[in-house]
């Protein structure tokens, strides 16, 4: 269902790079890439995964799942671990922890403790480990300022350091005014997709385009770096990829 | 080689890089110094979230001090070895990364503290202004513009400045060509480079007769093809003048002449 798009953006095989971001550019929504990758992920048997729920509750990812073709919930408790902020926030209203700053820690110094403790829990007992953050400029609207959420993304990146096998992937709807955090995300990682829109405008057989690019080789004057692009449109229930060029107006 | 440029007695360097190469600041600044042979004494904060802890900062200039004072000690025991080199290099993490822990104020305190320090040989600072997301972006980098002693600003992939300023006062502005490969960086000064343009122009102009265009004159002296077709074709007013074949005056009368038809010299048998 989303097999074409992952191996279109490299992220097909069962060991990931360490630290991916995905950036999503105004007036795009790149959710579907949150969705597909989930869903691969959970197929890995003994692969464990934490979803970071901030754009969309979890509902939102068992649905879109379903979809594409897996139940997520068989895998929750299990290989899935799931942080639902929006969720806690609406059961628990101004008590929530994310909303009423405990221990005098700030809402990405709260989130960076409970990935912690999800991932002391849970790394151990799996072969690997994804971490799916969606998406990071939420943050800006629960409060955080960018440098918290640029020291949060720098924690990632140090825990994805730290361990071997643990994959950290984060979206950031950088609407036009992030572009700095975006950047500041992004070179924390090897591989960086970009959701871009058309630049001619709506096609209804295309609803964007994505760039994929990869740091192949870190020299020392300069990088090895290859792009990518791709068109992807978002059916009901698969992710269709395009060529530049291999789809046009039919006259 | 861009280390040649680089390494010098100019004690605070800052890199001002308009390119994406900041993931290699670290990785770059370092090769520069391996190339002049200075990679023994290199010492650097440490990466990432430990930036926050101040403690650090003050580490690293406790260490340079205690292995400065390290090696006076093996040199006055080896009396006989000349001493060259005293203190030691420091590559100081991206200013991005910088400001992300610590305030303006701190980091140009320590940057000074670290000029005025006699431990430390040189020390390194790469910026970015594409990642540099405080709002006082450009006053900060302006700021440590002015503390820096050596400013290399990396333009374009083929092209780059550098500015000097000396212990006397002086201060030079070079521009220069660069070829960049993963392993080499190479650089050509750009006036050199107008030389051979010059010197190519020169061979243009035995081989085909036509003279190219003198790239370093202020005016356009020469003409192309078309310019001196149209040239050519253009009368100007002192040549319509003598266009004229033959003497004749011509003379239009007014209305109020008194024209005589008569010839007033008839009597006179010329």
């Amino acid at each position: 269902m989303a097999a074409s798009v992952l191996i279109a953006c490299g992220l097909n095989e069962q060991k990931l790079p360490g630290f991916v971001h995905i950036s999503e550019e105004s007036n795009v929504d790149g959710s579907f890439l949150i969705s597909c990758i989930l869903g691969q992920r959970l197929r890995i048997s003994n692969a464990g995964t934490l979803l970071v729920c901030l754009q969309h509750h979890y509902q939102h990812y068992f649905n879109a799942g379903m979809r594409l073709g897996y139940n997520s919930n068989i895998f929750l408790g299990k290989t899935l671990n799931v942080i639902d902020v929006l969720s806690d926030m609406a059961r628990q209203g101004l008590n929530s922890k994310w909303l009423r700053s405990p221990n005098g820690l700030t809402l990405t110094e709260q989130l960076a403790e409970d990935i912690r403790a999800q991932l002391a829990n849970n790394y151990a007992n799996r072969s690997s480990y994804t971490i799916l953050i969606d998406n990071l400029s939420i943050l800006f609207n629960l409060g955080a300022s960018k440098l918290q959420v640029q020291q949060f993304c720098q924690a990632l990146a140090d825990l994805a350091k730290e361990h071997e096998n643990l994959t950290v992937i984060t979206k950031l709807s950088n609407s036009d005014i992030h572009q700095l955090t975006d950047n500041n995300v992004a070179k924390l990682g090897h591989v960086r997709i970009q959701v871009l829109r058309l630049k001619s405008g709506v096609f209804r057989e295309v609803d964007g385009k994505l760039l994929i690019e990869r740091v192949l080789d870190e020299g020392r004057y300069a990088c090895e770096e290859s792009r990518k692009e791709v068109l992807y449109k978002v059916n009901d229930r698969n992710v269709k990829i395009f060529n530049p060029g291999e789809i046009g107006v039919k006259v | 080689m861009l280390s040649n440029l680089i390494v010098t007695n100019q004690k605070v360097v800052l890199i001002i890089d308009q390119l994406n190469r900041e993931r290699i600041a670290l990785r770059f600044i370092d090769s520069l110094l391996h190339e002049q042979g200075e990679s023994d004494e290199v010492k650097s904060l440490p990466i990432g979230t430990q930036l926050k802890h101040v403690a650090s900062f003050e580490t690293l200039l406790n260490e340079c001090s205690n292995s400065s004072n390290n090696n006076n000690n093996i040199s006055k025991t080896n009396s006989t070895e000349p001493i060259t080199k005293s203190g030691c290099n420091i590559i100081l993490p991206t200013l991005a990364d910088l400001l992300c822990y610590q305030t303006p104020a701190y980091i140009f305190d320590f940057l000074n503290r670290l000029r005025r320090s006699e431990h430390v040989r040189r020390v390194f600072l790469w910026a970015s202004p594409q990642y540099l997301q405080h709002p006082d972006a450009d006053y900060i980098l302006a700021g440590c513009e002015y503390l820096a002693e050596l400013v290399l600003r990396l333009e374009t992939d083929t092209t780059l400045s550098l500015i000097t300023r000396k212990p006397g006062g002086g201060v030079s502005n070079k521009r220069f060509t660069c070829q960049v490969s993963k392993t080499e960086f190479q650089v050509t000064p750009l006036t050199d480079a107008t030389d051979a343009s010059a010197s190519a122009a020169a061979l243009k102009i035995q081989d085909d007769g036509v003279p190219a265009s003198d790239p370093g004159g202020t005016f356009k002296i020469e003409l192309d093809e078309d310019e001196v077709v149209a040239r050519n074709a253009l009368t100007l007013p002192y040549e319509r003048i003598n266009e004229a074949t033959e003497g004749n005056i011509i003379y239009t009368p007014d209305a109020d002449d008194d024209f005589d038809d008569e010839d007033p010299d008839e009597d006179l048998l010329i």
